[in-house]
């Protein structure tokens, strides 16, 4: 922009259009730029959030620039934001703008793909359909019917990831050690919806609501166990916009419920030091920070330490507001300074609940010095290995 | 109303007051040592202890922590006690207290930042409280006034305030508005602690800089100048501790370097001001109404008024406030219950009793000398030991002891019962400045029946331990020879007697605005005759040309209705037109005439009360006079207020703040600009929401609760641009589109782009300024200025309404710009403190006054001419005209001394043979 | 009210009678309380802590003219 003198008049009709697509919030900043000092992205290179703001407060968004799509929604910024500038909602605005008008630069064009193997296969990991429900074969999982006490909803990671079908795995057999009468929705199930809807692309989003939400009252469900915060985060607090109410649990309260209740017995010991990584939709989004540690404080032997981040300040993986789909270059990966953080309390595993933390984590391992020292688990593999 | 009955719950204090002593004796053997809540839970207390070194009353009290309390065991205390004070089995008591009215002075808590992680207060040591720091700057804090880290007990050498804790913030647990007081407060901290390590590196993280009170700018100027003090404009996190040093990291974010991290010895938590913890509670008790942030809901038209009639509010309980306004709104509180209870003023109150005062002056003197520690502020310098030994050297001194604390109830005590026991009849107290306490320690001497004049004090803390604390040797030696000076001039002191002077009940109120007719009609009503004086055709002032407010009030309807009430109070006369044209007189007998549409006017009067009020500068910038479509905010508000299309309808307004102050010429801040643009913005956003509005500023002011409507207002979009004054809008004529406009470019710093707004309308927050004949009245009634021409109070914190000269009284907007709810505050806060002067007969004068020896007088007239009192006449005698002095006018300044060729005009108190003895001494080696 | 103490600032007269309670004996409620007594009127003055004074006690200095707080 440099020395020229931009006239505002001529950018008011693009602050009506950021105020319609929901970025209504952004005039409240007064520029005291805590956003900015609380953003992972500074840990690794420059990044104003607060330039964003108050950019789009004028009308002088940059939407082809990369800065709009950095945001990971992981929400300390607004959770921390004196003024209520809801930057998660309002940076979604801008990306909305940007997806009508098919506007991506290098790092964002893999989201065309992704919404297109959403809208045809409803999963972003270009798979198909009629494998959603391959992870459970030879497991005994049953396809949910209207009796059951719970629907298992594992999502798109845990049925076609390798590293992370195994999650689902361990989670099946721990239910079934419970004695928990449960079923999958198999081909039925689509992705949630929940971090297209943060890259802006508002249609897919409610295409996949509806059809779930479909699926899940013919199926006459009630109550969703689901293994991704980002799948509690959009059930729990999105899909009430469609006037539907289910009751969704997450895996980390669905355990400690479980082992509470005494339907679930931790025989085994697990002798390792540990630390327990909070994913931001678990923690910040939903308030979930005890249970997981509830449940990891009640296995023998097991020591537990806590990073430098952790709890309300938890440092995102990197993974959310669709920045999984991204591709971010080396050094500026959070996910390497997390497992960084692990390494340096000498953790031997690094525990959490999130697909998307666990998939980053892992791609970090293989490439921090010595990340292999670290092992990454979700935090029903430990339980798993525990009963 | 009027029939109030209270049930108190008086707690035990497990100490008999009447018996203890405040010796500490108990203290020293107490075994149990908990956290000090005084020290701000810093350093250790015992169970047993007095709650800080200059409490009032300055006895013990014992904790909940306490053995015996707890498990029946231990009970030293009682065994060590040698007055038999310590009464263990004292049980909490009900009283039941009958009064008319009621006086909520609660004050205020502060913030817990441990509530939020993000600040790691109580994670981190080095993170401290502002609260906790005051404690650490003071010499009675936890490590005797040094500034000490917790974790290492090392000195802090480079520290970073974080402003707006809990401030400012509408996340859950936080308040929305301004605590008003943390920006100066901190500025504070900044210099005191440089005062403490002139080479620490400091640095202040703040959004807007708040210097909105009186000589708060230049303050702030004062602190930031300071070498190696930073203040940097930004919101911060408190992102880690390193686990070796302990040594906190903060990030911030300039426009110009992006996120930073820095690492501090220590940071401090510039935390805000909540309202008292049990707000509900306190409601509940006294059916007062609160508002949505806890604070007691008052009218906009009498802040001191509660929802509960008989019900009164002063200090931070209103909201956030600094101390000046805690303490006018407790005058003000005190002339509301006045004119609620005038029939019974005076039946439950008994006058206070001296001994009879004896005749020493025949005596040889006999001299006590009481060496104060101050704490540690004396005593860690001086060697206070020694210096009483030197004391007992000198001549005529047959007593000298020290003193933790001179000015302590306790020791003030021990001084009144030494003087009896020791038959002394002079004393010295070496402590501080005569200034703060000189009151007190003649008291002691009155209680024991000497007269109060026989005594002198001698200042070994400013004059010594305070301006070369690090040379402890030269300090003693210097502490000495001001005692032996004390000591010498003590001898020759002579018994004085102070005046009692009648008082007439009538006040003149200068200036019929909001403030003096408040003032008169709060004074009227109760029974006091009342002149009150505007230099206008009408009553009204300033608020004239108001409108509306921020909460809603309709000034012309309010302003009408006061108007009315004035002119149809019997006891209220109104001179309009009116000049003053000369005042003469003392405290309780002022005599002021005028000439007004009465015609000329002599009158009488027993108190004054200042209220000119202000006037608005007249912009030379920004084409103001030059072109039509530039406004002054107040120009603004009656276009507003007309229906003006030209406003109302217009695409674009631009306000620019800060025209004509906070420069070389004014350097204040206006205080008001910042709401009032922000009250016309929302204004023309009601009438007009599609209207364009940019304010453009430096900082926004909108301190206490004002701060929601600078937020109303963004919500409401109206857009706040920020300028450097190295770099103010410009504003040009030009075309847009076909559109005549004014163009208004400036710099957006966050944005790092220049920027041009058309407007329709420029209006610009125009300086309030004082009145050109402020130099006049101030001359008339022998007040004084200030730098900025605002007249100048006796006490900025203490007695923010008094004029320095008796009997004259201070309020609204002639002392400072101030809103009107401040205004109305403080005009009640000054017809208070006229009260308590007015409401009884008699007044006391001072005993150091001039005095002119007849027979060396040659009636040159030199004195006359240097007295700024007025207070020499000339009479004629057979030797020719001489000089008299009317010791009630004489303030004792000694002017006329120095001017007098002959040395026949003196000063009883300060006489040379007084004086010269002091000096002969200090020359003197003992 | 259970937890505060009360004090008199002026002589007690007949009982516990008087015109005015003032509630916090901090510097607003100390100046309250001069004031009315003063101008004439009998004041009880209410305070938590063991001694009066509220947060100005604890203040080291007061701001701008860096006067002492005690």
């Amino acid at each position: 922009m440099g020395r020229t003198v931009e006239n505002v008049a001529d950018y008011k009709e693009i602050v009506e259009v950021i105020k319609d697509n929901g970025g209504d919030a952004f005039k409240l900043c007064f520029q005291c730029g805590l956003c900015d000092t609380v953003c992972p992205w500074n840990r690794v290179r420059d990044f104003s959030m607060r330039k964003i703001v108050r950019q789009a407060t004028f009308g002088f968004t940059d939407i082809e620039s990369e800065d709009i799509w950095r945001c990971t929604t992981c929400g300390l910024c607004p959770s921390r934001c004196p003024r209520d500038v809801k930057q998660i909602e309002s940076g979604v605005a801008l990306r909305r703008i940007a997806t009508e008008y098919g506007v991506f630069p290098t790092a964002v064009k893999p989201i065309r793909t992704i919404s297109g193997s959403l809208m045809g296969e409803g999963n972003p990991l270009s798979e198909e359909r009629k494998d959603r429900a391959k992870w459970a074969e030879g497991l005994g999982v049953k396809t949910f019917s209207q009796e059951m006490e719970i629907l298992y909803f594992p999502g798109c990671y845990l049925s076609y990831d390798q590293r992370l079908k195994k999650v689902a795995k361990a989670t099946a057999q721990v239910l079934k050690a419970a004695g928990v009468d449960f079923g999958i929705l198999g081909e039925k199930e689509s992705c949630c919806g929940e971090s297209i809807r943060k890259t802006g692309d508002e249609d897919v989003f409610r295409r996949l609501a509806k059809e779930n939400i479909k699926n899940f009252i013919d199926a006459g469900v009630k109550k969703i166990l689901v293994s991704s915060p980002h799948c509690y985060h959009t059930f729990k607090n999105e899909y009430p916009e469609f006037m539907v109410n289910f009751e969704v649990v997450h895996i980390t309260q669905y355990l400690l419920e479980l082992i509470q209740q005494g339907r679930l017995e931790i025989k085994e010991e697990y002798r390792k030091k540990i630390t327990y990584h909070d994913p931001c939709y678990l923690g910040r989004h939903n308030g979930i920070y005890d249970e997981p540690r509830q449940v990891l404080a009640g296995v023998p032997g097991l020591e537990l330490a806590e990073m430098p981040d952790c709890l309300e300040a938890s440092l995102c993986c990197g993974g959310g507001g669709g920045r999984i789909w991204m591709e971010t270059p080396k050094g500026e990966r959070f996910s390497d300074l997390r497992l960084q953080q692990a390494m340096d309390l000498e953790a031997q595993v690094l525990v959490t609940a999130c697909p998307y933390c666990i998939t980053n984590f892992e791609d970090s391992r293989l490439t921090v010095d010595n990340g292999e020292s670290v092992e990454v688990k979700d935090i029903s593999e430990i339980v798993q290995e525990v009963i | 109303m009027g029939d109030f009955q209270v049930t108190l719950n008086r707690k035990p204090r497990y100490v008999i007051e009447d018996r203890c002593t405040g010796c500490t004796t108990c203290v020293e053997y107490c075994p149990v040592e908990y956290p000090d809540q005084f020290n701000q839970e810093i350093s250790e207390n015992k169970a047993v202890h007095i709650f800080f070194a200059q409490a009032i009353p300055l006895i013990a009290y014992i904790d909940e922590s306490c053995l015996y309390l707890k498990e029946k065991k231990c009970r030293i205390c009682e065994n060590v006690c040698k007055a038999d004070a310590i009464d263990l089995g004292q049980k909490a008591q009900k009283m039941e207290i009958k009064v008319a009215a009621i006086v909520l002075a609660t004050g205020y808590d502060t913030y817990d930042p441990s509530l939020k992680n993000e600040y790691g207060y109580g994670r981190m040591t080095n993170v401290v409280t502002s609260m906790d720091f005051e404690r650490l700057l003071c010499a009675t804090g936890p490590y005797e006034g040094e500034i000490l880290r917790a974790s290492d007990r090392k000195h802090p050498h480079k520290i970073a305030w974080i402003q707006c804790v809990g401030s400012r913030r509408v996340t859950p647990g936080d308040n929305s508005y301004c605590s008003a007081v943390c920006c100066s407060y901190t500025q504070k901290q900044v210099i005191l602690t440089k005062d403490h390590d002139a080479d620490a590196k400091l640095t202040v993280f703040h959004n807007d800089i708040r210097s909105y009170g009186k000589d708060f700018e230049r303050y702030y100027q004062r602190a930031e100048e300071l070498s190696d003090v930073r203040f940097i404009r930004s919101y911060t996190t408190v992102s880690r501790e390193d686990p070796e040093t302990k040594n906190v990291f903060v990030r911030y974010a300039t426009a110009d370097d992006g996120v930073q991290e820095e690492e501090f010895d220590m940071v401090v938590l510039s935390v805000g001001l909540n309202p008292p913890a049990d707000y509900q509670g306190l409601a509940d008790k006294f059916g007062i109404e609160l508002t949505e942030h806890g604070f007691c809901l008052a009218s906009p038209t009498n802040p001191i008024e509660t929802t509960s009639p008989g019900v009164y509010v002063c200090g931070a309980f209103q909201g956030p406030m600094d101390i000046p306004e805690s303490v006018y709104t407790a005058s003000g509180a005190g002339t509301q219950c006045g004119e609620l209870l005038n029939y019974r003023r005076g039946e439950l109150t008994r006058e206070r009793v001296y001994p009879a005062e004896k005749d020493v002056s025949q005596e040889k003197p006999k001299i006590g000398v009481f060496v104060c520690h101050c704490g540690s502020n004396i005593g860690r310098v001086v060697d206070v030991p020694s210096t009483v030994e030197y004391a007992l050297s000198l001549p005529n001194v047959v007593y000298a002891q020290e003193q933790l604390f001179s000015c302590a109830t306790n020791s003030a005590r021990e001084i009144t019962d030494t003087i009896k026991e020791k038959g002394l009849n002079r004393v010295v107290v070496a402590a501080c400045s005569p200034r703060t306490l000189e009151p007190l320690f003649r008291d002691t001497l009155r209680e024991a029946g000497l007269n109060q004049y026989y005594y002198d004090m001698a200042n070994i803390r400013e004059h010594c331990s305070w301006c070369h604390s690090k040379e402890k040797e030269e300090s003693t030696n210097k502490a000495q020879d001001i005692i032996r000076m004390s000591v010498a001039r003590a001898g020759h002191l002579k018994p004085l007697q102070e005046m009692d002077l009648p008082v007439n009940k009538a006040a003149l109120v200068v200036g019929g605005g909001i403030a003096g007719m408040t003032s008169a009609l709060s004074m009227a009503n109760q029974g006091h005759e009342i002149h009150l004086v505007e230099k206008e055709n009408d009553l009204g002032g300033m608020a004239r040309r108001l409108h509306y407010t921020l909460d809603g009030l309709d000034v012309q309807g309010y302003l009408d209705g006061l108007v009315r009430q004035v002119y149809r109070h019997p006891a209220i006369h109104v001179y309009t037109n009116a000049e003053v044209t000369e005042a003469t007189g003392y405290v309780g007998n002022f005599v002021t005439k005028l000439s007004s549409d009465r015609g000329p006017s002599e009158i009488k009067h027993g108190a004054t009360v200042v209220a000119v009020g202000v006037d608005v500068y007249t912009p030379t910038e920004y084409l103001y006079g030059q072109d039509e479509r530039v406004l002054t905010h107040l120009e603004l508000e009656e276009r507003i207020s007309q229906g003006d299309e030209a406003v109302t309808g217009a695409q674009t307004l631009v306000m620019i703040q800060c025209v004509g102050c906070r420069n070389k010429d004014r350097n204040y801040c206006s205080r008001v600009c910042c709401s009032e643009s922000i009250k016309n913005a929302l204004k023309l956003k009601e009438i007009n929401p599609e209207m364009d509005i940019y304010i453009l500023f430096r900082d926004i002011r909108t301190y206490g609760m004002l701060e929601d409507y600078y937020r109303e207002a963004s919500a409401k979009d109206v857009k706040f641009i920020r300028y450097e004054p190295e770099n103010p809008p410009q504003v040009e004529a030009a075309e847009e589109e076909g559109r005549p406009v004014l163009q208004v470019s400036l710099m957006d710093y966050v944005l790092g782009q220049e920027l041009a707004i058309g407007a329709d309308i420029v209006t610009l927050a125009a300086a309030v300024i004082p009145r050109e004949d402020n130099k006049d009245i101030s001359q008339l009634f022998k007040v004084s200025l200030g730098p900025d021409d605002f007249f100048k109070e006796a006490h900025v914190k203490l007695r923010p309404v008094d004029f320095a000269t008796d009997g004259v009284y201070l309020c609204g907007t002639a002392h400072y710009p101030k809103h009107i709810p401040e205004a109305i505050n403080q005009a009640y806060g000054a017809a208070g403190r006229a009260l308590t002067l007015l409401s009884n007969d008699i007044v006391t004068v001072s005993g150091s006054v001039c005095e002119v020896a007849e027979d060396r007088c040659m009636g040159c007239g030199a004195c006359a001419q240097v007295c700024t009192y007025g207070a020499i006449e000339f009479r004629k005698t057979k030797k020719g005209q001489k000089a008299v002095v009317n010791p009630v006018i004489c303030k004792g300044d000694g002017l006329c001394n120095a001017k007098c060729p002959t040395g026949a005009i003196f000063l009883k108190h300060f006489t040379d043979d007084e004086l010269l003895s002091q000096i002969d001494a200090m020359s003197a080696t003992a | 009210m259970e937890t505060e103490t009360a004090q008199l600032l002026k002589i007690p007269a007949d009982g516990n009678y008087g015109d005015v309670m003032v509630l916090g004996g901090g510097i607003s409620g100390i100046q309250a309380s001069l004031d009315l007594a003063t101008a004439g009127y009998k004041v009880y003055l209410v305070e938590k802590s063991p001694a009066i004074g509220g947060h100005m006690s604890q203040l080291d200095k007061t701001y701008p003219t860096n006067d002492c707080s005690m």
